[in-house]
């Protein structure tokens, strides 16, 4: 009897926590198929499906950060949580005396820094959305915004690539006039057999282009694939920062006091 | 005789005589007026920002001045300053570390020019900082800070208050520390004020991971002033590090003095235009006082006075004008800047020109450089306005200028 109400809780637990049925291995039915056949796909839908399997409703990760610049070079392990587009946190595990430990909390709009030699939490100023995060090549926008790019973005498809790995749709997104993005244009290739990105190039207001992002290390988590290695090249010569996920889950229960500022002040 | 002769014949219409010498003399008292009130205002400028923010002469790191960047360091800064004692016996040297980040204060927090200085060699002479509340820096190691007082207000906090600084240290991990206010500084003026987060020297080298490194060694030359390149080339030449940069003052600032220049260039032009004009006066009045002789110039021509001695005749009465005319204005000149010794901006206090903060006083300083300008022109103007009456003069036919009335 015990027993049996041991398993009752835990399954409720699951339920209130929304934890997802455990092997799912088949894609929701809401989702766009891979259009993997078409020279001509339906760009939107197209570019749904892949955003729509770069972001699961909550994530963990394990993921080293590699940043190389002219005049120093450091690799960083970081651990992540993410619950939808608005709620995010980022832990240093392993990383320089003065930053081991370091926590970003993004809240929606706006994100909040744990220092943990100051011991003090600090909130960006907006001012400083456009800087790297920890100096790398990603800024503290790329963590915010999570802009979208079905709705910010008008989509075109520009022809089919052969890349050595086989062929991409080369798709060219224009920014929405007044949509809330700091890019003007995006060009990206996406594989035709596994409908990702493998490459990401990012335009200003003037067709400048400002950074390319290269996507590989393909890998599968359920029904999902996802790209293993990001590695952000911008157009400043010398720098470069690669992330590379060691572990990384989708869809799993993430208690809500993670991501709540209370418990960054404490620095846990 | 001829000397003689002149002087006498000034004072014949001596009233002419008086109001041509009083417009010269008017004219050198605004030349030499203008003159030490502009000098010693960029004297007092030039002191100001050469013993604080600048220094008469600043080393770099190899183009740190055009990109400051964190690791642009003096690795070494105790052989430099031995080398620098070396070249320029007596300088004082202030050491400092430039880097950039985020202040914090509760949820306040904007950008900041984290300032490293060493509290025991910025003094008198040589100081980066006026405290204006509070007290300096005590100590290396006691995390304390001194605000920008313009920073203070927009942080909303005071003394005592805890502050923490965010950046990038030297090898890319992120510095973060706090810190808690000991004292406002006042930057003499400038973004400074505003931006300015001023830690002591260790503990900037520590926040920002820089072992013995500084960005600046700012020189404080005995017996400096404007001109600086001489010892710039000394020192240059003692060090051992060629690729260092030695830059003057004014290298570091150079709106600033292309602005002095500009305005001495300006106020050169004002002087000859005021000259100009009290050169139409003496024209005017030395074509009179030989008209009026033209009779009496015609007689002594007759008498066989050669034109050379009448022309000479006349330019000595110029001549001895200029030269009381010169007389009266340095009196005058000497006795109003004297009299006026300090001159107070209070109406300029607060205002920043080029980000360097005005001088609230200024203490004028007779500038003899004007004064040999104001000499220079005023005889030169003399001259240029009696040339052609006295060449008229002396071309004179005698049978027709003694017949004339």
């Amino acid at each position: 009897m015990p027993k049996f109400v041991a398993i009752l809780r835990l399954l409720l637990v699951a339920l209130v926590l929304n934890v997802p049925t455990l092997g799912l291995a088949t894609e929701p039915a809401d989702l766009p198929p891979c259009p993997s056949q078409a020279e001509q796909p339906d760009v939107a839908g197209l570019i749904k499906r892949t955003q729509r399997l770069l972001e699961g409703a909550s994530s963990t990760a394990v993921m080293t950060m590699t940043i190389r610049t002219p005049s120093w070079s450091r690799t960083l392990k970081l651990q992540t949580w993410a619950k939808g587009r608005e709620l995010a946190l980022v832990r240093v595990l392993e990383g320089g005396p003065r930053d081991t430990g370091m926590m970003t909390l993004k809240r929606d709009k706006q994100l909040w820094n744990w220092l943990p030699q100051a011991a003090r939490v600090m909130k960006l100023p907006s001012a400083m959305l456009g800087d790297g995060w920890m100096g790398s090549d990603l800024t503290n926008d790329d963590l915010v915004r999570g802009s979208s790019l079905v709705d910010d973005f008008d989509a075109k498809l520009s022809g089919i690539v052969k890349l050595s790995g086989g062929d991409a749709w080369q798709v060219v997104l224009t920014a929405r006039p007044n949509a809330p993005v700091v890019w003007g244009k995006l060009e990206l290739q996406i594989d035709r057999a596994l409908c990702l990105p493998v490459q990401e190039r990012f335009f200003d207001e003037d067709g400048k282009p400002l950074r390319t992002l290269q996507f590989s290390d393909f890998r599968t988590a359920g029904w999902r694939h996802f790209p293993a290695k990001t590695t952000v090249i911008p157009e400043e010569k010398g720098r470069e920062t690669v992330l590379q996920y060691l572990e990384l889950q989708f869809d799993v229960a993430i208690p809500d006091d993670t991501f709540s500022l209370q418990r960054l002040r404490q620095g846990r | 005789m001829w000397l003689a002769l002149a002087w006498r014949n000034l004072w014949r219409n001596a009233r002419r005589t008086r109001i041509t010498v009083a417009a010269l003399a008017l004219g050198v008292v605004a030349i030499v007026f203008l003159e030490t009130y502009r000098e010693s205002t960029f004297r007092q400028v030039i002191e100001n920002i050469t013993s604080g923010a600048l220094g008469h002469l600043q080393i770099h790191a190899a183009g740190w001045q055009k990109s400051p960047e964190l690791e642009r360091l003096i690795a070494e800064p105790a052989q430099v300053e031995a080398q620098v004692l070396r070249a320029l016996p007596g300088t004082k040297i202030a050491p400092r570390v430039l880097g950039y980040g985020l202040v914090g204060a509760g949820e306040q927090s904007t950008g900041a020019a984290v300032l490293g200085i060493d509290p025991a060699r910025e003094q008198g002479e040589l100081h980066f900082v006026e405290i204006t509340k509070g007290k300096h820096l005590s100590g290396a190691g006691r995390r304390e800070a001194l605000l920008g007082v313009d920073l203070a207000e927009q942080l909303g906090i005071g003394l005592g208050g805890e502050v923490v600084l965010v950046g990038q240290a030297f090898d890319g991990s992120v510095a973060n520390d706090r810190f808690t206010v000991v004292g406002l500084a006042d930057a003499g003026g400038g973004e400074l004020n505003g931006s300015g987060v001023f830690l002591h020297l260790v503990d900037a080298q520590a926040f920002f991971g820089l072992g013995n490194g500084v960005h600046q060694l700012v020189l404080r030359v005995p017996g400096g002033h404007e001109d600086m390149q001489v010892p710039q080339t000394v020192l240059h030449g003692q060090l051992a590090d060629k690729s260092l940069e030695v830059l003057t003052w004014d290298q570091l600032v150079p709106e600033l003095k292309s602005t002095m220049n500009e305005k001495r260039k300006s106020q050169a032009v004002l002087s000859y235009v005021l000259f100009l004009l009290v050169a139409l006066g003496v024209l005017n009045a030395m074509t009179m006082a030989t008209l009026e002789r033209t009779r009496e110039l015609g007689v002594l021509a007759s008498l066989g006075t050669r034109p050379r001695q009448i022309l000479g005749l006349i330019l000595t009465e110029a001549l001895l004008q200029g030269v009381l005319g010169l007389a009266l204005g340095t009196g005058v000149a000497l006795a109003t800047v004297l009299a006026v010794g300090d001159i107070s901006l209070a109406a300029f206090a607060k205002q920043d020109i080029l980000g360097i903060r005005f001088p609230t006083t200024v203490h004028l300083v007779m500038q003899w450089h004007g004064l040999a300008q104001a000499a220079q022109i005023a005889l030169v103007t003399m001259l240029v306005g009696s040339v052609l009456p006295a060449w008229r003069a002396a071309r004179m036919k005698p049978a027709e200028a003694t017949r004339s009335y």
